[in-house]
Formats: C-alpha cells, sequence, structure tokens
C-alpha cells in the first residue's frame, strides 16, 4: 500500500476500467448466502437465496397482497410521523423556551415499548390498520424531528445577519433561509425513516391484524416455515433499501448534498453555574413529567375510554404502590424488568462495540471500505427484528439468542455511523500523520478513532431505544421471558395494569438512560467536536 | 414604504459614545472602547488593526446588528433600524454568504427581495454584469471561484442602490491576485455614485488604495490611535501603488499599527 502523498495518480493508466468491486463483493455475498445455506440444509434456520426466490414464486399473489397492505399502513404512519416532527420542529423553532419540554415529551413518546402500546392501540382502534399506522408514525417522529432540529440551525450566522441588514425578521428567516437550510437534513431524516416506517407497521400487525406482512410472518414462524419467514424478511429487507434509495436519489436530484448529521442534542445550559447547570434539567424533567402524566389523564378522560383497559395514572400508581397486592405487582414487574435488562445491556454492549471495531478494522484495510459502506448502510435499512424468531431457532431460547438479537439490531447503524465519523476525519490531520509515515495503525489511534468519537456517541445514544426494541420484541415473539413476554401474557389476559406499568417503567427508563448517554455525549462532543454542538 | 433609496444623497454616519462590552460583569469582554466619529458622506473610510481590535464591531453596530452597550449610531439622522427597514444600506461578509441553492441571479435578486422593493431583472443582469459575471448567471455559488463569490456578493449589496455600504473583509478570503482584480473592478461600482463606505481589512494595501481615510485601531480593547488622510488622486488603479504618495501613506498606517502594538504590550 502506498501512502495517498505519493501514490502515483489514478487517471495514469491507460484505460479506465468500470469500478466492479461493489457488484462482485453484492454477488460473492450472496453466493456465500446460498453455501451456508446448503451446509446448514434440514437445521430450520436459514433458506438460501433460490429457496427464497421460489418461494417468492409460489406465492407470489399472497405476498404481493400482503405487501401492499403493510406498504399503505407504513406511508400513512411514515406521512404523519414526519408531518408532526415537522409541527414538533417549527414550535420549538417559534418558541425556544419551549423546545426542551418538546423535546423530553417527544423522547418520551419515542421510548414507549411498541410491543405494548401495539394491543392496547388494537384495543382502541377496534379493527383496522390504525395501530399499524400510529406504531410507523411513532416509530419513525423522533429521528426526523432531531434532523429538523439540527438542519433548521445549521445555517451560518451570516445569512441572518444578511436578511437583518435589510431590516427583516425572524418570518423572513424562516421563509427564506431556514426552511431551504433544512432540506438536506429533512431528506437524511426522511432516508432513515422510510425503514423505520415498515418495521412500525410490521410490528403494528403482529399484534391481531388480520392482513399483512407482520401477519405473514407471525404464522411462518408458529409453523416453523424457515422458506416463508426468511423470504418475508428478504421482501422486508428489499422494500427498505429500495425506499432509503429512492429518498437518496430524489436527494441528489435536489441537489442537497447530505449533511454531516450527529444529531447532537442541545447542551443542558451553556456557561451557567454547576448548581444551575444540575438543577435546570431536573426541573425540566419534572415538568416534562408532570405535563406527560397531565396529557395521559387528560387525553384518556377527554376521550371517554373505559378505565379498564385505558388505565390512567393513578391507577397505575395504586397498581404498583397502594394496592393490596402492589409489593407483588412490583416484584413480578421488576423480575422481569431484571431479566430484560440482564440481556438488552450486554447485547447493547456487544452491537456497539463491535461496530465500532468492524468500522476501524475496515478504515485499516481502506479496500474494504469503498465496497462495504454502501452495503453496511443497505443492510442498516434491514428490519433484523423479522428474523429474530430464526435467530432464538439457530441460537435457543436462551441468553444468547436475545443478546444476539439485540447486538445486530444495534451493529449496523454504530457501523454506519462510525465509518461516516472516521471519513471525516480532517484531511489535514491524516497528512500530518503522513508526513511522519505513520503506520495505519498510529493514525487510526491517534487521528480517526478521536475524529470518529462524536459519531459513535450519536450513535450510543439513538441505540438505546432500538435495544429495548429488539429485546422486548425477541422476548415476545420467541423466547418467552423478560418484560416481552410479561407484556404479551398481560396483554392477552386483560391484565392491563400490569401492561400499563411496564410502558411507564420501560419509557421511563429508556429516556433516563438516553439522556444520561446524551450527557456524556455532550462531554465528549465539547472536547472533541465543539462546532457540532448547538448553540 | 417605497421610498427610492437612488433619490437620497449619500448619508453622514455619526458615532456618540459608541462602545461594546460582551458578556456579564463576571467576565466582561470589553470589545470596543468609547468611540466618537463622523464618517463623512460619500468618502470611503477604511478600518484597519489586529484581530479582535473591535472594527468588525464598529461596522456591525453603524448597521444595527447588535446594540451598543453606550452611544449611539446616526445614519443621516436617522436610526440604523430605520435605514435597514428601506433598504439603505448594505454589508458585504468576509465569506461572500451567498445561498447555495440560488442561483447568481436569485442571490442577487435575494437583496430585491428582502429590500421590499419590486423584482427588477434587468437591474440584476445589469449589475451581473458589471461585476463581470457575464455567463454565470444561472450558475449555483458552488460553481464559482473564491472571486466569483465575491463579485456576486458585491452585485447583490448594489442592487438595492444603497447610500451607506458597509464591507467586513469583503476580498480577505481571496488569494493576493484576485484581491488586487477586484480591488482595480469593484470600487468604481460604488465610487462613482458617490457612496459612503465603510471598510475593515486586514490588508494596508487594500485600505489606502480604496479609501479616502484610514482609521488605525488598537488590539482590544479597540481604539483609534490613528486618523490618516489618504490624498491620493482618483480614480485610482494599479498605477496609484506606483504613486509616491502611496508609498508614504501605507509606510504611516504601518507605524501607527506598530505603535498600537508596541503601547498594548508594554502595558
Amino acid at each position: 500500500m502506498t501512502s495517498p502523498g505519493l501514490a502515483v495518480p489514478r487517471a495514469a493508466a491507460p484505460t479506465r476500467w468500470p469500478d466492479f468491486s461493489r457488484p462482485l463483493a453484492i454477488i460473492g455475498m450472496v453466493i456465500g448466502w446460498e453455501l451456508l445455506a446448503r451446509l446448514l440444509a434440514g437445521s430450520y434456520i436459514l433458506s438460501g437465496p433460490i429457496d427464497i426466490l421460489a418461494y417468492l414464486l409460489g406465492n407470489a399473489g399472497l405476498m404481493t397482497r400482503a405487501l401492499l397492505v403493510t406498504l399503505e399502513a407504513a406511508a400513512w404512519g411514515f406521512l404523519w410521523g414526519n408531518l408532526a416532527a415537522c409541527g414538533l420542529a417549527l414550535v420549538a423553532l417559534l418558541l425556544p423556551r419551549l423546545q426542551p419540554l418538546i423535546s423530553g415529551l417527544a423522547l418520551i413518546f419515542f421510548c414507549l415499548p411498541l410491543v405494548a402500546t401495539g394491543p392496547i392501540l388494537r384495543v382502541l382502534y377496534g379493527t383496522g390498520t390504525g395501530p399499524q399506522v400510529t406504531l410507523a408514525a411513532l416509530a419513525v417522529y423522533y429521528t426526523t424531528y432531531l434532523c429538523l432540529l439540527v438542519g433548521l440551525r445549521a445555517a451560518p450566522a451570516s445569512w441572518f445577519d444578511l436578511v437583518r441588514t435589510y431590516g427583516r425578521g425572524r418570518m423572513t428567516e424562516l421563509l427564506r433561509i431556514r426552511i431551504f437550510a433544512t432540506l438536506p437534513y429533512f431528506l437524511a431524516g426522511l432516508q432513515i425513516a422510510a425503514p423505520a416506517a415498515f418495521l412500525g407497521a410490521m410490528v403494528g400487525e403482529f399484534t391481531g391484524a388480520e392482513r399483512g406482512m407482520g401477519v405473514l410472518a407471525i404464522r411462518a414462524m408458529r409453523g416453523l416455515d424457515v422458506d416463508a419467514t426468511w423470504a418475508l424478511a428478504s421482501v422486508a429487507a428489499a422494500v427498505s433499501m429500495l425506499a432509503y434509495g429512492a429518498l437518496g436519489w430524489i436527494g441528489r436530484r435536489l441537489g442537497s448534498v447530505p449533511p454531516a448529521l450527529l444529531m447532537a442534542p442541545p447542551p443542558a445550559s451553556g456557561r451557567s453555574p454547576l448548581g444551575l447547570r444540575l438543577a435546570l434539567p431536573l426541573a425540566m424533567g419534572l415538568l416534562t413529567l408532570g405535563v406527560v402524566v397531565l396529557l395521559w389523564q387528560g387525553s384518556m378522560d377527554g376521550l371517554g375510554l373505559n378505565r379498564f383497559f385505558a388505565k390512567r395514572p393513578g391507577d397505575v400508581f395504586a397498581f404498583l404502590f397502594t394496592d393490596a397486592q402492589a409489593a407483588a405487582n412490583r416484584a413480578t414487574l421488576l423480575s422481569a424488568f431484571g431479566a430484560t435488562i440482564s440481556l438488552a445491556l450486554p447485547g447493547y454492549l456487544l452491537g456497539l462495540m463491535l461496530g465500532a471495531a468492524m468500522a476501524c478494522a475496515i478504515v485499516i484495510a481502506p479496500a474494504l471500505s469503498t465496497t462495504m459502506l454502501p452495503i453496511a448502510i443497505a443492510l442498516r435499512s434491514v428490519p433484523i427484528i423479522t428474523t429474530a424468531p430464526l435467530i432464538t431457532l439457530a441460537l435457543g431460547r436462551g441468553a444468547a439468542g436475545t443478546i444476539t438479537i439485540v447486538a445486530v439490531m444495534i451493529f449496523f447503524p454504530t457501523l454506519v455511523a462510525c465509518l461516516e465519523g472516521l471519513r471525516r476525519t480532517p484531511g489535514q490531520v491524516i497528512d500530518v500523520f503522513e508526513s511522519y509515515a505513520a503506520s495505519p495503525l498510529r493514525r487510526l489511534t491517534g487521528a480517526q478513532i478521536p475524529a470518529m468519537l462524536p459519531a459513535f456517541f450519536a450513535s450510543a445514544r439513538m441505540a438505546i431505544p432500538a435495544a429495548f426494541l429488539a429485546a422486548t420484541t425477541a422476548e415476545w415473539l420467541a423466547t418467552g421471558g423478560g418484560i416481552g413476554s410479561l407484556m404479551a401474557m398481560t396483554a392477552s389476559t386483560s391484565a392491563y395494569g400490569m401492561l400499563w406499568s411496564a410502558i411507564v417503567l420501560l419509557a421511563l427508563t429508556a429516556s433516563l438512560l438516553y439522556l444520561l448517554a446524551g450527557q456524556l455525549e455532550h462531554l465528549v462532543l465539547s472536547r472533541f467536536a465543539s462546532e457540532q454542538l448547538v448553540k | 414604504m417605497a421610498a427610492e433609496p437612488r433619490d437620497r444623497p449619500p448619508p453622514e454616519v455619526r458615532c456618540q459614545g459608541l462602545a461594546k462590552t460582551y458578556g456579564d460583569a463576571g467576565g466582561a469582554l470589553m470589545a470596543l472602547s468609547t468611540t466618537d466619529l463622523v464618517f463623512e458622506a460619500g468618502r470611503t473610510t477604511a478600518l484597519v488593526g489586529p484581530s479582535g481590535c473591535g472594527k468588525s464591531t464598529l461596522l456591525r453596530l453603524i448597521a444595527g446588528l447588535e446594540s451598543p452597550t453606550t452611544g449611539s449610531v446616526e445614519i443621516g439622522g436617522e436610526s440604523p433600524l430605520a435605514v435597514r427597514k428601506r433598504a439603505g444600506l448594505a454589508m458585504a461578509f468576509q465569506d461572500a454568504s451567498l445561498l447555495p441553492w440560488r442561483t447568481v441571479r436569485g442571490n442577487v435578486a435575494l437583496a430585491l427581495q428582502l429590500g421590499r422593493m419590486p423584482s427588477d431583472g434587468e437591474a440584476v443582469d445589469r449589475l451581473i454584469s458589471l461585476v463581470g459575471l457575464d455567463g454565470f448567471e444561472d450558475s449555483r455559488p458552488s460553481q464559482l471561484s473564491g472571486g466569483m463569490r465575491q463579485r456576486a456578493a458585491i452585485a447583490r449589496c448594489l442592487v438595492t442602490e444603497p447610500g451607506l455600504l458597509l464591507l467586513d473583509e469583503p476580498f480577505g478570503a481571496v488569494d493576493e491576485l484576485t484581491r488586487l482584480r477586484l480591488n482595480q473592478d469593484l470600487p468604481r461600482l460604488w465610487e462613482k455614485r458617490g457612496t459612503t463606505t465603510i471598510l475593515v481589512t486586514h490588508s494596508i494595501t487594500e485600505a489606502v488604495l480604496l479609501s479616502d481615510r484610514v482609521l488605525v485601531f488598537s488590539a482590544r480593547p479597540g481604539r483609534v490611535v490613528a486618523d490618516i488622510p489618504v490624498a491620493l488622486p482618483r480614480p485610482r488603479s494599479r498605477d496609484s501603488l506606483e504613486h509616491p504618495r502611496f508609498r508614504m501613506i501605507t509606510d504611516q498606517v504601518s507605524a501607527a499599527l506598530m505603535e498600537g502594538w508596541q503601547a498594548d504590550a508594554a502595558q
């Protein structure tokens, strides 16, 4: 390997062959997949591309109908979720004082466990696609909201000075500058949202829909139909990748350059004294919780929902603290929760570490990077969760299965984020290392890993709700332990007190961990990428 | 509302007791110490001084982009806000600040839109041609060189025919050769109209070449340490650089800069 500074320019070659490395890599992977499937034949784990294709052709009508149903629900959820995100971001921009409250509320709703909200929405909506659409919307709005929040502030100060030198105000700023400056961030957000909407719709269908990909997935899983399960996962993956690619194409057609997006949270406060810096977020957190309780009570009462399944905050409190069986209820809930955490946490850490390590390995061997990055980006959009039943089938219902599912769920987004972070190492810093002929390893540890840290911590933050989703879904669909299974059980036996308590516990835990990770990230960013902090 | 700026004579700018302090009592940073200045109507004044001496702050105070800690600014007897509201001033920034999603034409027309003026495609195209960007009307900023972007930014400033032009190191980010060309081409456009111009620059040559008067600032907190008239014949060109008085004035400015620096170091 020659160093970039000394390398002979590639243009010197007499003829330039088109770059075959990417198609070759994809063909190689498909062949490897088929070989692996042949190797594992008869073990009910993996179907090869040929069997999947055969299944798809044999059940083309069924699959198309299911796909259209799910696509429709996902599209509506995508639309509503992103509209909600735009509305929230606009309010946060126009009323900056409300922004911490809005962000807090948005986070708590995002951290609601889909596994439990699914059954409750099913009861609320009755039959139809309401739950799927709602879950799809819930799955997308938060990431879009974060992208918009960053994008709406992404313009350089002199653009706003320009507006003000003509005596114009905030409305002109918004209409002439911010909306356009946000567009690339919005498109990046939509790209992330498209696969998430599909995943949300499928999870919604798991909870008692009549038709759709999710229904087929449950049926295939129950019947141990390996070909059908993999066919469904492949279709879901293909749809997600297509949506991701199409939105990227639209973005490029609009001439928008994908922004370097970390979605950094706004700092708690600027240079205020330490006491205030701790007290303010605490007060904000309490205020947010208060608003959540009010909204919860108000919406249930306002809609006149039956107290039997639409529990109020007071009911949950009574269930956990003042009822006769409160102690027993708490014990059941906490032991299930403990079981989930003990699997989700190792999976989470494993996924993060493997993602970062893989990214570093790819950078050490740069030939891999041009091939691997697009593949990793594509795989990131695969709804991994649909393969959860198969992974547990392969690895058993014990710890290994759930940990693997959580790790896989987190691995790909982390890998992509870290690769992008590594790629953003300033060229001049690399040149300094090159000018001393530093080894690739030295360059990695000295220049590239520090440059990667902000992206790593951002993805560690975003991975927290994903880890809970993966763990609870795996427990619910496959392993039958932990709080995921508890929620499934209580949903089917109408033990709504326990179900609502589980939702509250999970949403609060995920939100708190998310905020903690955000604080940690803020520390790292202030040292390694102070320009990313929203002022 | 639709006052015609072109009918007004260029304004005189008065700064009285102007000072700017950033931060609160705990960590106050005085950017500009109390300053009384008059910028004569229709003349070009250059502000030079070390980085952080408050010359950009002074410019932003005059534009009303920041409010002074004490003192006041009057532009032809009006407040900066009133002048801004009728597009009576225009400002150029170091990084050109063109909107990347608009073409050159769109960026120049933006000033008319922001200034609540009727769209005037002819005026836009004429200015683009005057700054030497013929044929680039439909290019986006990313397709232009640094010097071309500054030309477009100057066209945007001039399209509203402002009486006051505030230039904050407009040629600071381009190479020396391009800068010299811009110095020769562009000032003619506003000198002909007799626009009151205040220019912040790091280049002594540029300051003397373009202005009728150079104000030298000391290091932070900024104050004026020298007020040097530039009595060179106009119109100026490359030949002005060869003028015997040119060297004399630049030496004077350098000496004043050094003095301000030494006085600062002695403290």
